[in-house]
């Protein structure tokens, strides 16, 4: 590739996509390298269709584990051809997609804010470690990202989960029934139910149409009403004459000069095998903190035998994910319920914020960090599975079937607990010392342990699920596991990791400064989850977003003042 | 009752058949399985499949007579009901006939239970002295279905989940259980005073 780059970003999801979107626009030659195909969503988007136009009614399977028209491509917890180890007595799982704009196209899009505790964890708590900057420091490119992408919700004066300054967040939908009625519940137990913020348009935004209320939107948005790197930041970008974007093109190693900075990065193209080589005066790596420890760990030279920054061993190190524990019950109060349209935005209208801040500073609770409460339910499309709400020991068939089909339909609500992960020093990722993908090039090897600050949690978790449930008189889901230890997650699996690549405020603690630029190499940048220093309860995204924003802009300021 | 008519549309059937044409040369799935059609490698439908027009790429394996069973049983689960279609004018075999011979490991784990729940009926209809389940006259039929619950309880549940699941996700089985979404809005209102109402009533009931 002849055409001389001032920046090279590898890859195109929330870090990549919004480190483009901001040196793009300032005037910056930008080249994406993106590792799976291109992805168009207003041509590929399956908007109205419904389950009996897939095959098998769209129910998950190894080739598209969220169902069939989930947003997902050539990937999920297996990518052909590129495979990753796990070490063994340790579980984890591995979201990966191979296409433009990641795994921003199918995402959550829960979209909170970090708070001001969650920046100096180690100064409140003693445990883990604290970010290099404060939620001061962050907040004003939060503020940016909302009024770009578009979030819903309200000020509501919570401990530790931040509102935003007036004219950042469009309005918030209306609670849908079933939850208004679990609310209620939630507020008899003391624990005080917020606005979703939800990366969502309840109202047009930027030339972006709003909501229809309707399609779920983990199968993306052809009407660009939600955020999606592909239809909110990668066509501006693309619009300044200042974009390339090259697909299929998986980046193994960053180039160096003699004097070790960074002239460029080498991959191969998926399609043909052919390596190739692209040179730019800086490098963001956005891969996602697994593929951008990879590609770091891969980058190995006389100067970094042991990989690029990695010199005091820190890369790879401080992996992390969201704890998980799921619930489910069935409600009577909920039955027969008249029909009432619960497609909703597509993410949870409300959410249960983290509410025992001020316990655990008073060592009240037997787990230092927080979690939120994810409710699912309503009368959704329904699904192949819907034969589950009928109770297992009933034989029921005919007029009777229906009626009880009928009834219980919309009467059964999910919760799941999303918390805090405290990083721990068995928890990393290296390179595996024999396997290697398609292209022969060495792949990650994950090691995974919970600590007991999870896996009580889960277990607080699973205690809270229940009560609720029994507050609202309904049944307990059978089977539900209140053993912390069994009832967590697996590693990797809530799709959060971050961690890898760590910021801080001295080299010998961090890989990246916090700016996300390197303290090895001063021409290379981090922009996504790799740079992070704790993992909050609060979903990763929007921080990736608003990081990988105050970096690009410290990166076009370096590059204005000739200092890449 | 006479014949399975499969309800399949002639654009799927061809569908069907170009794509089992096509999957031999191809190597699109992560998946195969030397189950599904008798020991032919049948493909999945890849990691990359096209999303707006979907199509099913294994071929179908349940003879005539098998999809014939698949009636009776899906339409003693969910017969005709007022306006509601019964369950094999809603296609529901041949959905069977899609999960049983498909190549992932949930439904290839699925299949020997299912096709040997069929083959149990046949057995029961010999009992009865009639030459086949299908075959029985209806009284007789009629006496193996009430008997089906208990004497394969895990098919009998296997099957009217299956059949439950297939029938719910068609337009018809939404209009019957009352899922009214899936269609562009301007706003979301929440919910109705009907349903307000609803809740309100249940919550006092619960002393919330």
């Amino acid at each position: 590739m002849a055409e001389p780059y001032d920046v090279i970003i590898v890859g195109s999801g929330a870090g990549g996509g919004m480190s483009a979107y901001h040196l793009t626009k300032s005037g910056l030659k930008v080249l994406m390298l993106e590792a799976g195909r291109n992805y168009d969503p207003l041509t590929e988007t399956p908007m109205f269709n419904i389950p009996a136009q897939a095959p098998l009614r769209g129910t998950g399977t190894p080739d598209k584990p969220f169902g069939f028209y989930d947003a997902t491509v050539d990937g999920g917890w297996q990518v052909p051809n590129e495979p990753y180890t796990v070490a063994e007595g340790s579980e984890f799982l591995w979201w990966r997609p191979r296409m433009l704009g990641g795994r921003t196209n199918h995402w959550g899009r829960i979209s909170l804010r970090f708070g001001p505790y969650d920046f100096k964890p180690h100064s409140r708590d003693g445990l883990g470690y604290d970010w290099p900057i404060t939620y001061d420091d962050l907040a004003p490119w939060y503020d940016k990202v909302e009024r770009l992408i578009g979030v819903t919700g309200r000020a509501q004066g919570l401990e530790n989960t931040p509102d935003s300054p007036e004219g950042c967040l469009l309005p918030p939908p209306p609670p849908r029934a079933f939850e208004a009625f679990v609310s209620r519940g939630f507020e008899a137990m003391g624990i005080p139910v917020a606005a979703m913020h939800g990366a969502v348009l309840t109202q047009p935004l930027n030339g972006r149409a709003q909501c229809i209320f309707a399609t779920p939107c983990g199968r993306g948005c052809s009407i660009r009403a939600n955020f999606q790197s592909t239809t909110v930041l990668l066509p501006p970008a693309m619009e300044t004459g200042n974009l390339t974007i090259r697909t299929d093109a998986l980046v193994y190693q960053v180039d160096l000069d003699k004097a070790g900075k960074a002239t460029g990065v080498s991959f191969v193209d998926r399609k043909t095998g052919q390596h190739h080589n692209a040179r730019a005066r800086a490098i963001v790596l956005a891969a996602g903190s697994g593929e951008t420890a990879r590609i770091l760990l891969n980058s190995r030279s006389s100067l970094f035998p042991d990989g690029l920054c990695n010199g005091t061993g820190k890369v790879g190190r401080y992996l992390m994910d969201t704890v998980g524990a799921n619930a489910a019950g069935q409600f009577p109060a909920l039955e027969n319920l008249p029909p009432t349209n619960d497609d909703g935005m597509g993410v949870e209208h409300v959410y249960v914020p983290w509410w025992g801040y001020s316990k655990q500073n008073r060592k009240e609770m037997s787990f230092p960090r927080g979690y939120h409460i994810e409710i699912g339910g309503g009368r959704s499309m329904p699904s192949v599975g819907i034969g589950r709400i009928i109770a297992d020991d009933e034989v029921s068939v005919g007029p009777a079937l229906r009626q009880k089909l009928r009834a219980r339909y919309g009467s059964v609500m999910s919760f799941a607990g999303r918390g805090e992960m405290i990083p721990n020093e068995d928890t990393f990722c290296e390179l595996d010392p024999t396997v290697k993908d398609k292209w022969g090039i060495p792949v990650l090897r994950f090691h995974w342990k919970w600590s007991e600050h999870e896996t009580r949690q889960a277990a607080h978790m699973v205690q809270t699920f229940l009560e609720v449930i029994d507050k609202l008189g309904g049944k307990p889901a059978p089977g539900i596991e209140t053993d912390g230890k069994k009832a967590i997650s697996k590693g990797g699996e809530i799709i959060h990791e971050v961690g890898t690549a760590r910021m801080g405020a001295t080299e010998d603690q961090s890989v990246v400064n916090q700016y996300g630029q390197s303290w090895a190499v001063k021409n290379l940048f981090i922009t996504d989850g790799a740079v992070m220093v704790s993992s909050p309860d609060k979903n990763p995204t929007l921080s990736i977003l608003a990081l990988s924003w105050r970096s690009a802009d410290h990166l076009a300021n370096l590059a204005k003042r000739g200092e890449l | 009752m006479s014949d399975y008519v499969s309800r399949i549309d002639r654009r799927t059937a061809l569908a069907w058949l170009s794509a089992v044409g096509a999957a031999g040369a191809t190597n699109a799935g992560v998946v195969t399985s030397a189950v599904a059609a008798g020991g032919l490698a049948v493909k999945g439908y890849g990691t990359d499949p096209d999303l707006m027009n979907p199509v099913v790429p294994w071929p179908r394996t349940l003879t005539k007579d098998q999809l014939n069973a698949c009636a009776h049983l899906c339409d003693h689960i969910l017969p005709a009901e007022g306006a509601a279609p019964s369950a094999s004018a809603l296609g529901v075999p041949d959905f069977i006939d899609e999960w049983v011979s498909a190549p992932y490991p949930d439904q290839v784990r699925d299949r020997p239970g299912l096709i040997e729940g069929l083959a149990a009926l046949d057995k029961a209809a010999a009992l009865l002295g009639a030459p086949s389940f299908t075959g029985a006259a209806p009284a007789q039929r009629a006496e193996i279905l009430a008997a089906w619950p208990k004497a394969s309880p895990l098919f009998f549940k296997r099957f009217r989940a299956l059949t439950v699941g297939a029938y719910y996700t068609t337009r018809e089985g939404f209009k019957d259980i009352g899922y009214i979404g899936n269609v562009a809005r301007t706003s979301d209102p929440g919910p109705s005073p009907e349903v307000q109402a609803h809740l309100d009533r249940e919550l006092k009931k619960l002393g919330l």
